[in-house]
């Protein structure tokens, strides 16, 4: 059977539909606790951790990726708990928890799997083109938690879909204006209440908020700070070069915002090739 | 000697060259070199000139503008827009820059200074708006003008920037010493998930428990509601206290009705929330993140709100009735209550302030005041409900005035989920 775009929510919508949106995995809270504390029991997070084989393996995993930042070869959870440091390990978590909160659903890996690569090369560009002035951690945490609320909107709104398709599709208008005016909210406001309930910093649930506002990007008028921006554009980049990478272009997004991220982060196009060519080496890399 | 364009107390440049001026500058500012607009509006003048007639307001005004001058005048260019409004046009200037510009200019104002031996403090609401790409000046004088008035309704002496919703952060907010330090806690406290809702029930006069009222709390003992909620008021970080809250409000409203509970849950929101031009969107988000039938939500809102007819409120209002929740009128009769206004509010609730309650029942005024508005809320198809009560005395007399609800530590303290479900149980699941 073809999936159309009806089939396609129609099976979304069962098997999404019961989810309440993800509660703040509780390791969160133990890791708040012990950075509270003036020597946090490192010992006793890691063996929290252990007990969860598959956040090991992923933690371990992104703590060796070149992606967030941190070249180390570790092999246990505290060992990357000692070479992230509390605060960039309890982003890492909950970019980690925060697929797992979902229930698996095989219409959403594709943009699960999008996402988090977004996410690597986000941490990677951050390193890359903003003279470290944005952290690889924040930018990777943003580039996960950024389309949050699509999913959660999917789960809800049984004519989400169809909104979807036309946002992605529209080359002028604002992507979520276009959901505003059916649904009406957009995905990037119930992300940013997402990271506000997981308390993910300030400046990550307001960039999720503006993430599509032209506005944001072009403005010495308007807060976010410049951190926040800098978080906007580089995924925004990020996702032009998977796009471009993979050849597959679901947004009308980098026509929209692209000029603007280009002029914020100072390049230009021959730059964007350059960086093209090295996202692809470590993409494939990757794969 | 001031030229002949300007205005002979001030010194400061006439109101009709702002309008021709700004348009020239406007053409020189690129994105890299953007123009900033500081619209600054004294607070109070009025009962100045009335208390030391206009010669000594048109002095109040020349020290003023003196100070200001002198704080920054060879980049600025300053215009007297009306008796006690000023314009500040600062060329290649970008939001931070102008911003600590603005937050100086405000010290500067509030400095006091004696007038006939009295010390007058003064106060100012500045409004901030950058001129963006392709903007009409005119058009970013006007955002200038509607942030100073933003200011100015949330109580003056402070600053408020155009296009921005009260985002939470500490820029360009200008506080008292022990103020800042309460903020770094408050943003150590968000950091670290450090803030809870707690609840506090409301019982009808046959002992039901007809809704319950989020309260927030924080786990850093040092920071009590009364001190933390003023300064995210000031700071704007209640608009993010306030999202927080209603997203976790509708989702505890939602709990229990999954245990067959379904007990509207009302939650408290702020100006600065309900003034934000997403705010409709943001209420949306939180009933379908919480999945919770909105009838199960209401929503505080104070007096003036209901009588804030700026179009962003009205907007608002309107969206949330079209959203399905409900409203009531927060810490009724203590503001510039207005009983003419009364009748074209769409509430559900009127909730008494607790200062009533506090007099009852020996001040038989007080009493004549809440029998007054029992009888006229139900006239109006409104519930009445009494904040604060603490004893059976009270109960008492409220009950007799014929209000309908009461909430208060004679009934419970607000409490936290947990401790609260054991209380039904204990208290009975009636509703």
């Amino acid at each position: 059977m073809t999936d159309t775009p009806c089939s396609i929510e129609a099976q979304l919508e069962n098997s999404l539909r019961e989810i309440d949106i993800p509660p703040r995995p509780v390791i969160l809270d133990r890791i708040s606790a012990e950075m509270e504390k003036d020597e946090p029991d490192f010992n006793h997070l890691a063996h929290l951790i252990a007990a969860d084989v598959a956040l090991s393996a992923s933690l371990i995993k992104i703590t060796n990726s070149p992606f967030f930042g941190f070249r180390g070869r570790v092999h246990t959870p505290r060992e990357a708990l000692m070479l992230l440091g509390l605060n960039v390990a309890s982003k890492a978590i909950a970019g980690i928890a925060m697929r797992r909160a979902f229930p698996s659903s095989p219409q959403l890996e594709r943009f699960w799997d999008a996402s988090a690569l977004i996410a690597r090369l986000s941490g990677w560009l951050a390193q890359r083109v903003t003279d470290r002035r944005l952290r690889a951690d924040d930018a990777y945490t943003f580039g996960l938690f950024r389309d949050c609320g699509i999913p959660i909107l999917l789960s809800r709104r049984p004519c989400y879909f169809e909104v979807l398709i036309e946002a992605n599709h529209d080359d002028s208008r604002c992507f979520t204006a276009i959901e505003d005016l059916a649904l009406p909210t957009n995905h990037a406001i119930v992300g940013s209440l997402l990271a506000q309930s997981w308390w993910l910093t300030d400046e990550t649930s307001v960039s999720i908020r503006l993430h599509h506002d032209l506005a944001t990007l072009n403005a010495t008028t308007i807060p976010p700070s410049l951190n926040s921006r800098y978080m906007i554009a580089v995924a925004q980049l990020s996702e032009y070069l998977l796009q471009q990478h993979t050849q597959r272009s679901f947004t009308q997004e980098w026509v929209k915002l692209g000029p603007s991220c280009l002029r914020l982060l100072k390049l230009n196009d021959e730059d964007v090739a350059e960086l093209l060519t090295e996202a692809t080496l470590i993409l494939e890399a990757e794969d | 000697m001031h030229p002949p364009e300007a205005e002979p107390i001030t010194g400061f440049l006439k109101r009709s060259v702002c309008f021709d001026e700004i348009t020239q500058r406007a053409t020189l500012a690129t994105p890299e070199h953007p123009l900033a607009i500081i619209w600054i509006a004294l607070d109070r003048f009025k009962r100045v000139n009335e208390s030391f007639g206009h010669q000594g307001g048109d002095a109040y005004i020349a020290q003023i503008a003196q100070r200001l001058r002198a704080k920054i005048g060879i980049t600025a260019q300053w215009y007297r827009m009306a008796g006690d409004e000023f314009v500040c046009l600062l060329p290649d200037c970008d939001f931070d820059h102008t911003n600590q510009i603005a937050a100086t200019l405000l010290r500067e104002i509030e400095t006091p200074f004696p007038i006939n031996k009295l010390l007058l403090h003064p106060s100012a609401s500045l409004g901030i708006a950058i001129l963006a790409a392709d903007e009409n000046p005119h058009a970013c004088l006007e955002r200038a003008d509607q942030a100073m008035n933003t200011a100015k309704r949330a109580g003056g002496g402070r600053i408020v920037n155009s296009g921005v919703e009260p985002i939470p952060g500490r820029l360009g907010i200008y506080l008292a010493r022990h103020e800042l330090e309460i903020e770094n806690q408050l943003h150590l406290a968000l950091e670290q998930g450090e803030l809870s809702l707690h609840y506090q029930p409301c019982l009808d006069s046959n002992g039901r428990v007809v809704s319950f009222e989020a309260l927030l709390r924080c786990a850093n003992k040092r920071l009590t509601p009364s001190e933390f909620i003023p300064v995210a008021e000031k700071t704007g970080l209640i608009v993010r206290l306030g999202e927080w809250a209603l997203l976790e409000g509708a989702r505890f409203a939602q709990r229990l009705a999954a245990t067959g509970l379904p007990i509207p849950v009302a939650i408290n929101v702020s100006r600065a929330q309900f003034t934000t031009l997403r705010f409709a969107q943001t209420l949306h988000a939180a009933l379908l993140c919480a999945n919770v039938n909105p009838e199960l939500i209401e929503l505080e809102l104070t007096e003036s709100l209901f009588m804030d007819h700026s179009m962003t409120v009205q907007a608002n209002l309107r969206a949330a009735r079209d959203a399905g929740v409900a409203l009531s009128i927060d810490d009724f009769g203590t503001g510039y209550s207005c009983l003419a206004n009364l009748k074209d509010i769409k509430a559900g609730k009127l909730k008494l302030d607790r200062a009533f309650v506090i007099a009852l029942p020996q001040d038989t005024r007080a009493v004549a005041v809440v029998k007054a508005i029992a009888r006229l809320g139900r006239e109006l198809g409104m519930r009445v409900v009494a904040e604060g009560v603490e004893n059976q005395t009270q109960l008492d007399a409220l009950h007799e005035a014929g209000v309908d609800i009461t909430q208060g530590f004679f009934h419970a303290r607000p409490m936290p989920e947990t401790a609260l479900l054991a209380w039904l149980d204990k208290h009975g699941k009636t509703t």
